[in-house]
């Protein structure tokens, strides 16, 4: 016994740190970036690579030589926020887009407010939300590039903006969907045009069977927006088919699994307790679906997380779990 | 099968030694009794070096209403009345007694007959709880008989039996119920006599199940000869960090909830542990004073041979009881007494053992070392894992920031320290150290308000 | 169009009106009466709403010193006398000087002197590791080294030093706010009387148990040997609990406790020259004590005492020993 170490209880720690949770939030996103690199090829692995790279850059610069602390670029978290800035942009979008949506994820949205943890908006939805508003041709409108599968490189525009564009030229949902050859098979396993992380409903699926295996998130949040999307589309479905999408359509198609999966359960950015991220996951689907039918983006994903965050310091003051004995 | 319901954790439980029977630890040279060996007022040593003294002969006296007496562990000659560090390095005054052959002093039964008859009156069980120096041995330490006794205008409604031994590697209180299975069953109906209760309940997680089918088996035996028995039953709990907590123990069996600030008795409930059942058993139907107990020595970095059970007696030097398990391992770098979740870390190995003494655990570096502090990521895995329901990470904050009114509206004073904040924040947050400082700050406010008015 | 603006302009208008009346209205129901000489006092304030001076910040301060009928129970520590006597100006009172004060840290159990028995691991605070137990050396009293008092102090006049494991105190920005006096669990940091161009004597120990007890855990610890008590000509200083204590009020700098001492713990800073040797006996080592406060005193006043004791220790104990034996 060389060393006598003496610290109050407990003495054992279970066998977890951010590192290990940021680490299994990337693994769970391997499969929706597989499926997009095969999909698009190497224009999508470039961008990947400008992504996760500049993320991890800036954020190792301003803890550097802002901070002057360790460097937190360890704990993957900046690594987590690249991919899922790579997932939310178009395969063809100029790297230097990229670049741009780093610096203002890590260096305006994270580390302004004190790094991981201090954030109140997730870095890569403000990202994706402040390149959609800085760029909007470079993020709605553009040519798929030619991918490893050899898949016929479509027109770009996702089914959202289609459909919107449909209904703005006075057609009805069901010549829409019969002009461009619209199936749910395509969309559960590859979808014809969207941003990277939009392709495949199968492969974010998987990653967030891997979350929930691993415990690294709870189901409620996910499973709360995936089913207000569902029935709250529903009801306007069911009254008017012709100008209002079904649900499914609406539960597959844009950000909406990627953001219910990966974004809208981000720690830092939801609430606390189970109830509160049942009622920030509400909240989501609510908006998600009010700007899709009654907006001027045809896709409200990114913009419902980011309104939900702010209303979670809210959320979590009034949502505190039952307290034993009181 | 029962547990509480909210929070918990689920280290693994690592009962490394649970295989080995209890041994009989040879008596030392010299033992040193502490004089506070339980929650309240310490006992005032009433004997002066010089002193021959017999073996479970008083020899410190309670101070005050919460208190306890104590006895010679030992027959010898007193060499010294005066401070010497416990394991926290704190002075407390020791008897420090030179041994020699056991002289056992008068009216204590050390035959192993077994003494089923319950005595019916209820003042003498708690006269020899008391004069036997019974403590709580399941951690605090509370003096057993002022337990026992709630205050008139409160009902006790149900007994529970502490089995759970919900600490990982401990496994003193399962080898007991193996090996002293029926003296356990007694001491609970001598409890639940003096209560006059007619439930019983024994709680044990299901990672025993040879303790559950042992203490099932001598309930149903004990049934049979008197009606004294009847109303105990065996519960089996499921296994969950920190099923043996008081008020998760309530919560598991009886469905109750402990108000904030008040005892088990408010909502009808006396937990004991099983060790304190044994310890009542041997008081009362042997006359036998509390001056030993079981301590399990073990630790992943011991070998397999060198994981003991020990019966000790109080006063034996904790190094003496390392050295003769054969030596503190070299690659040990924290001794814990108790268990690693609720345990404290032992500063000075040569204090002495106590009434509540359960163990010697040996940690690594690895294990135990604790890693840099980053910054909060709000994943909320303290608050899920709080079994009082309590909000850890916004309480650190609280604390750090010296905000009294907010930590006592958030409940801090709730908090039991059980440590399963600390052991699941993946930030590693020192959650526990901060929060345990300031729950001892807003009581002691909360009771300098209330003392004024009483 | 033109419409349009004017009913714009006439609501608009209407609007800021009635709203001004309503705004006129409250304020004139609502007003607080306040002295204003309040705001004079307050603003000869420091304004660092330390506490120091036992109300809840300046302002607090200020009305109490308003309200009073004399000042001679509030005082601002950290502004001193100059804006005692602000204060007194504003509300036409007197004022009574009081000598200044300084922060005195009462420990000298560097890793040197005071051998490390175990390492603490948990939360880095004092309060925490002072409530989990007596600490990673043998003394149960002294400094535990984890720098709450840092933490505690505003004016950034404390800092430990990292090779000794002690808090420094810069005597500079040193206001004696007595914050980090609060916040020592161990009741180690002392205010002291500054004393003439800083010089001060003072027992550098805080540890009660036994002589000998205290000498194993600490080299330079205070043994209560009661000779210093002797020594001084002025009765300034008290043994009680095996550790002796002087009165700064009392204390008349002559120094003859310092050389006295045979453990050291007395300490005396900022004197130019080493203090005068009564006896042969203790005069090796008064001869060492004084040649490091000198240089170091001169160059950085701060920066005196690490260097100083750890210097003085090393000689001083060596004789000792050959006493004993």
């Amino acid at each position: 016994m060389n060393r006598i170490l003496v610290s109050p209880s407990p003495h054992i720690h279970a066998k977890t740190s951010t590192s290990v949770l940021m680490r299994d939030v990337v693994i769970a996103l391997l499969p929706s970036v597989i499926v997009s690199v095969l999909y698009y090829g190497w224009a999508a692995l470039a961008l990947l690579a400008v992504s996760v790279v500049s993320c991890i850059l800036v954020e190792y610069l301003i803890t550097r030589f802002m901070f002057k602390a360790p460097g937190t670029i360890g704990d993957w978290s900046s690594s987590v926020t690249g991919v899922l800035l790579f997932l939310n942009l178009p395969p063809s979008c100029p790297w230097w887009v990229a670049v741009i949506g780093a610096i203002f994820a890590i260096g305006v949205i994270k580390m302004t407010f004190g790094g991981l943890g201090q954030n109140l908006f997730n870095p890569a939805i403000a990202a994706r939300v402040f390149l959609l508003v800085s760029f909007p041709t470079f993020m709605t409108n553009w040519a798929a590039p030619e991918g490893f599968l050899g898949v016929d490189a479509v027109s770009g525009a996702t089914p959202l903006g289609i459909v919107k564009e449909g209904l703005a030229q006075g057609l009805t949902l069901p010549e829409i969907y019969a002009q461009h050859d619209f199936s749910y098979l395509q969309t559960l396993f590859i979808n014809i045009g969207g941003s990277a992380g939009e392709i495949s409903a199968i492969a974010i699926l998987a990653g967030f069977v891997y979350l929930l295996a691993r415990k690294v998130i709870r189901p409620y949040i996910t499973l709360s927006v995936l089913a207000t999307v569902f029935v709250f589309s529903g009801i306007f479905w069911l009254v008017n088919p012709d100008q209002y999408t079904d649900p499914l359509f609406n539960l597959l198609t844009g950000g909406v699994l990627l953001g219910a999966v990966f974004m809208a359960t981000d720690y830092v950015t939801s609430p606390m307790s189970d109830k509160g991220g049942i009622i920030f996951g509400v909240g989501i689907g609510l908006l998600t679906i009010l700007i899709r039918y009654f907006g001027s983006y045809p896709e409200g994903m990114s913009f419902a997380i980011l309104i939900m965050n702010s209303v979670v310091p809210l959320i979590n003051k009034f949502c505190k779990q039952k307290k034993y004995g009181r | 099968m029962k547990t509480f319901s909210i929070g918990g954790v689920h280290p693994d439980d690592k009962k490394i030694s649970a295989g080995s029977n209890i041994e009989v630890l040879p008596i030392p040279k010299t033992v040193y009794i502490s004089m506070a060996q339980h929650l309240g007022g310490p006992a005032k040593a009433i004997v002066a070096p010089g002193d021959k003294v017999k073996t479970g002969q008083v020899i410190g006296e309670p101070t005050g209403f919460i208190s306890a007496y104590v006895h010679s562990s030992v027959t010898g000659t007193v060499k010294s009345v005066g401070l010497r560090k416990d394991l926290a390095g704190i002075q407390v005054v020791h008897v420090e007694i030179e041994t020699e052959p056991d002289e056992w002093a008068e009216g204590i039964d050390t035959s192993d007959t077994l003494v089923t008859d319950i005595p019916q009156d209820r003042q003498f069980i708690i006269d020899r709880i008391k004069n036997n120096g019974v403590v709580g041995l399941g951690g605090a330490t509370f003096p057993t008989h002022v337990k026992l006794c709630p205050p008139p205008d409160k009902k006790a409604e149900c007994l529970i039996l502490n089995g759970a031994e919900c600490e990982p590697y401990l496994t003193s209180d399962y080898r007991i119920m193996l090996e002293k299975t029926r003296q356990i069953v007694i001491g609970a109906a001598l409890m639940k006599k003096v209560l006059g209760v007619q439930k019983t309940v024994i709680g044990i997680e299901e990672n025993k199940p040879e303790a559950i089918k042992a203490m099932t088996a001598a309930v149903a035996e004990l049934q049979k000869i008197s009606q004294d028995y009847n109303g105990i039953e065996v519960q089996t709990l499921k296994k969950k960090y920190p099923q043996g907590g008081e008020k998760q123990l309530i919560d598991a069996v009886m469905h109750r909830q402990v108000k904030s600030m008040g005892l088990p008795i408010d909502v009808g409930a006396v937990v004991q542990n099983v060790a304190t059942s044994l310890a009542v058993y041997d008081a009362v139907q042997k006359n036998m004073p509390l001056i030993s107990n079981t301590l399990t020595v073990t630790g992943d970095c011991l070998p397999a041979d060198r994981q003991k059970n020990y019966l000790f007696r109080i006063g034996y030097p904790l190094s003496y009881i390392a050295e003769y398990n054969g030596g503190v391992p070299a690659e040990a770098a924290k001794a814990v007494s108790g268990g690693p979740m609720m345990g404290k870390a032992i500063a000075n190995l040569d204090a002495a053992t106590l009434k509540g003494s359960s163990s010697i655990l040996y940690m690594t570096q690895e294990q135990t070392a604790r890693k840099p502090e980053s910054n909060c990521i709000r994943c909320g895995k303290c608050a899920e894992a709080c079994p009082m329901g309590l909000e850890p990470f916004l309480l650190n904050k609280l604390a750090r920031n010296g905000m009294m009114e907010d930590l006592e509206a958030n409940a801090v004073q709730d908090c039991i320290e059980c440590g399963c904040c600390l052991y699941s924040c993946p930030a590693n947050i020192p959650l526990l150290d901060v929060i345990r400082v300031a729950k001892g700050e807003v009581i002691r406010a909360m009771r300098a308000r209330t003392a004024p008015k009483k | 169009m033109t419409t349009t603006i004017i009913w714009t302009i006439a609501i608009i208008t209407i609007l800021g009106v009635v709203l001004a009346v309503v705004l006129y209205l409250v304020a004139k129901k609502f007003k607080v009466e306040e002295d204003p000489r309040i705001d004079e006092v307050e603003k000869v304030m420091p304004g660092a709403n330390c506490g120091g001076c036992g109300f809840a910040g300046c302002r607090a301060f200020a009305q109490s010193c308003v309200e009073a009928m004399n000042l001679d129970s509030n005082y601002c520590p950290v502004g001193g006398n100059d804006v005692m006597k602000k204060v007194a100006a504003v509300l036409g009172l007197e004022v009574k000087e009081k000598a200044p004060m300084v922060a005195v840290v009462r420990c000298n159990g560097t890793c040197a002197n005071r051998p490390k028995t175990n390492e603490y691991d948990g939360y880095q605070s004092c309060k925490v590791k002072a409530a989990l137990y007596s600490g990673d050396t043998g003394c149960f009293y002294g400094c535990l080294g984890c720098g709450d008092c840092v933490a505690a102090c505003q004016f950034g006049a404390i800092s430990m030093d990292p090779e000794t494991g002690l808090p420094v105190v810069d005597e500079e920005k040193c206001t004696a706010c007595g914050a980090c006096v609060k916040a020592c669990p161990r009741r180690v940091i002392e205010l002291r009387n500054k004393g003439p161009k800083g010089r001060r004597v003072f027992v550098s120990c805080v540890n009660m148990e036994k002589g000998a007890v205290a000498r194993k855990s600490c080299k330079v610890a205070c043994i209560g040997c009661g000779k210093c008590e002797k020594a001084c000509p002025f009765g300034a200083i008290k043994v009680e609990h095996n550790l002796a204590y002087i009165d700064f009020e009392k204390c008349r700098l002559c120094r003859k406790c310092v050389v006295e001492c045979p453990t050291g713990a007395i300490h005396d800073v900022n004197f130019p020259t080493p203090p005068v040797k009564p006896a042969p006996k203790p005069a090796a080592p008064a001869q060492t004590v004084t040649p490091a406060p000198k240089p170091a005193e001169t160059a950085a006043p701060a920066a005196e005492k690490p260097v100083a004791p750890v210097k003085e220790t090393e000689h001083k104990v060596e004789p000792e020993k050959k006493s004993e034996e």
